[in-house]
């Protein structure tokens, strides 16, 4: 028997625990055996241990579901609410984008599944910006980089561009993501700037800006905060870095320079 | 003959570390003999547990356990991976890196699990081609780990305790015995874990695992998640002095983690039974 058959064997296993329908394992697993071109003793061990083979199968979707809905977990309510979540979870599995060696990241090849292939999203389509806004305070909390922070120049100077902190991300959604709930799954419409940021106890936190802020925040990075006020048409020029600083103290700015 | 890996700052009973636990351990320095880490866990990742985590590694003796190479899959190792785990071994200092011995990916797709591999010949043959890779590209020894397994994948043409030791042998690696995987396997296969016992090449033993199980129905699953009983603790003391060197046990728990003291006060046993039978002669037979 050549190494082929290994692998055929274990291309058959996986295929029995990711495939849509578990009925094939179920009902005839000689026959799943037999379509992945295992000889009559591979079949017979299919059959003998069936019942088995489905534990693998429970194990190992169980395994990569469990971040998903821990981390989804309105994403989770939502998709519930319509009777489409398992539905949603299966055709996850079958398309198989799970290729991280890292477990935490499975939640993000979720995102990615459903960005490739608009699962749900004709029904809702505020999907992306949910299951994104769900996965955002833990890019936060794990960003690996900001630690420690570099020295920069302590205070704002007009002449300065901003530097935000590694872990600090400005997002905007065009609709209202971070402020559902599992009760209260579907977001209003409305678009929203947020900055999320870890804070100096490493907790994520975020905060909600206005526009100009949020437009202040990203332009100042390039062309300096004095500038960018001009740009963006702010009078109140001691008030843009008074913000900026309080940015800075709350660990969102790494630094001016 | 297994390669010489026995260190004096690796003996006794250590534990494995985890997330609920870093702030406590990184804070009060609990004096476990050595700990031991899955790099997934850390690589990559940041903030302030990661900071806590890292903080234990550098104080603290470790060895590492890793869980996504897929020792017997066909994927080729992911070369990012290695990079990154050869660093990591680097900064803790670990004096071996383990690895199960099972597949978990196929085709790209990884699945997180471990995967019985087919006992064939071709099996054995395909697994001592991986691991003398893996033993080329790793900066530390390689250690191979026996699973728990459910079912048997395909035509069996060897017994596992044979299938394991070809491989031991082939790849010429060391052995993690995980004692409480081979009294699962008794029990869901139905043999005499002692006498499994007497058929696998001991002296390749480098470091065991003891863990937890539980039964669902009529199987048993090695959960990780209950403490572990008094038969594999003394499958244990009965295997220690037929390996006849003081080698590292490692008590582990992945579900319902209880507080650290629970778990220190479960390691102290262990401890206590590991000394207790490592302080009389090495018997055989």
């Amino acid at each position: 028997m050549g190494e082929e058959s290994v692998l055929a064997l274990q291309r058959t296993l996986v295929d029995a625990a990711l495939m849509a329908d578990p009925g094939a394992l179920e009902r005839d697993p000689a026959g799943l055996a037999a379509a992945h071109g295992l000889a009559g003793g591979d079949q017979s061990a299919f059959l003998r241990f069936r019942l088995r083979l489905m534990v693998y199968r429970n194990m190992v979707r169980s395994d990569l579901i469990e971040p998903v809905e821990t981390t989804c977990f309105v994403t989770q309510a939502l998709m519930e609410g319509a009777g489409l979540w398992d539905e949603c979870l299966t055709a996850f599995l079958a398309g198989r984008t799970m290729q991280s060696p890292f477990y935490r990241d499975l939640p993000a090849a979720f995102l990615g599944w459903l960005a490739a292939t608009g699962w749900g999203q004709d029904r809702w389509p505020f999907l992306l910006q949910l299951v994104h806004c769900e996965l955002l305070s833990g890019l936060v909390t794990h960003h690996p980089g900001g630690d420690p922070m570099e020295p920069s120049q302590a205070h704002p100077r007009l002449s300065d561009r901003l530097v935000l902190a590694a872990p600090t991300q400005l997002v905007t959604y065009g609709y209202q993501v971070h402020r559902v709930s599992r009760e209260a799954p579907i977001p209003a419409p409305g678009t929203v700037h947020l900055i999320a940021y870890r804070d100096a106890g490493g907790v994520a936190q975020w905060m909600e800006l206005t526009p100009a802020t949020a437009a202040l925040l990203l332009a100042a990075q390039r062309t300096g905060i004095g500038q960018a006020a001009l740009d963006l048409g702010l009078s109140d020029l001691s008030e843009a870095i008074e913000l900026l600083a309080d940015f800075q103290a709350r660990g969102a700015i790494q630094g001016f320079g | 003959m297994a390669p010489s890996l026995h260190l004096e700052s690796f003996t006794g009973v250590g534990l494995g570390l985890r997330h609920p636990h870093f702030a406590a351990v990184a804070r009060d320095n609990p004096g476990v003999p050595f700990w031991e880490i899955a790099p997934e866990n850390v690589m990559g990742d940041g903030g302030r547990d990661h900071d806590q985590v890292c903080r234990i590694l550098e104080r603290d003796p470790v060895v590492t356990h890793g869980l996504s190479l897929s020792v017997g899959g066909f994927d080729p190792f992911d070369d990012d991976y290695l990079e990154q785990l050869a660093g990591f071994l680097a900064f803790t200092g670990s004096p071996w890196h383990s690895e199960h011995l099972c597949f978990s990916s196929v085709d790209g797709t990884i699945t997180h699990e471990l995967l019985p591999m087919p006992l064939t010949r071709a099996s054995v043959r395909h697994t001592i081609r991986r691991v003398r890779e893996l033993k080329d590209r790793l900066p530390v020894p390689f250690i191979l780990e026996n699973i728990t397994y459910y079912a048997e994948l395909g035509e069996k043409e060897l017994a596992e305790p044979e299938f394991l030791g070809e491989i031991l042998e082939g790849a010429d690696v060391g052995w993690l015995l995980d004692i409480n995987n081979v009294y699962v396997n008794s029990l869901n296969f139905g043999f005499e874990p002692k006498d499994w016992l007497l058929r696998v090449p001991l002296d390749r033993v480098v470091q065991m695992h003891i863990a937890g199980h539980e039964r669902v129905g009529d199987l048993t699953l090695d959960s990780h998640g209950a403490p572990v009983i008094d038969p594999v603790i003394e499958l244990m003391q009965w295997v220690l002095p037929r390996i006849g060197r003081p080698v590292p046990v490692l008590l582990e728990r992945d579900n319902d983690i209880p507080c650290l003291a629970t778990l220190l006060a479960e390691r102290a046993a262990i401890q206590e039974a590991y000394d207790a039978v490592m302080a009389v002669p090495v018997r055989h037979g």
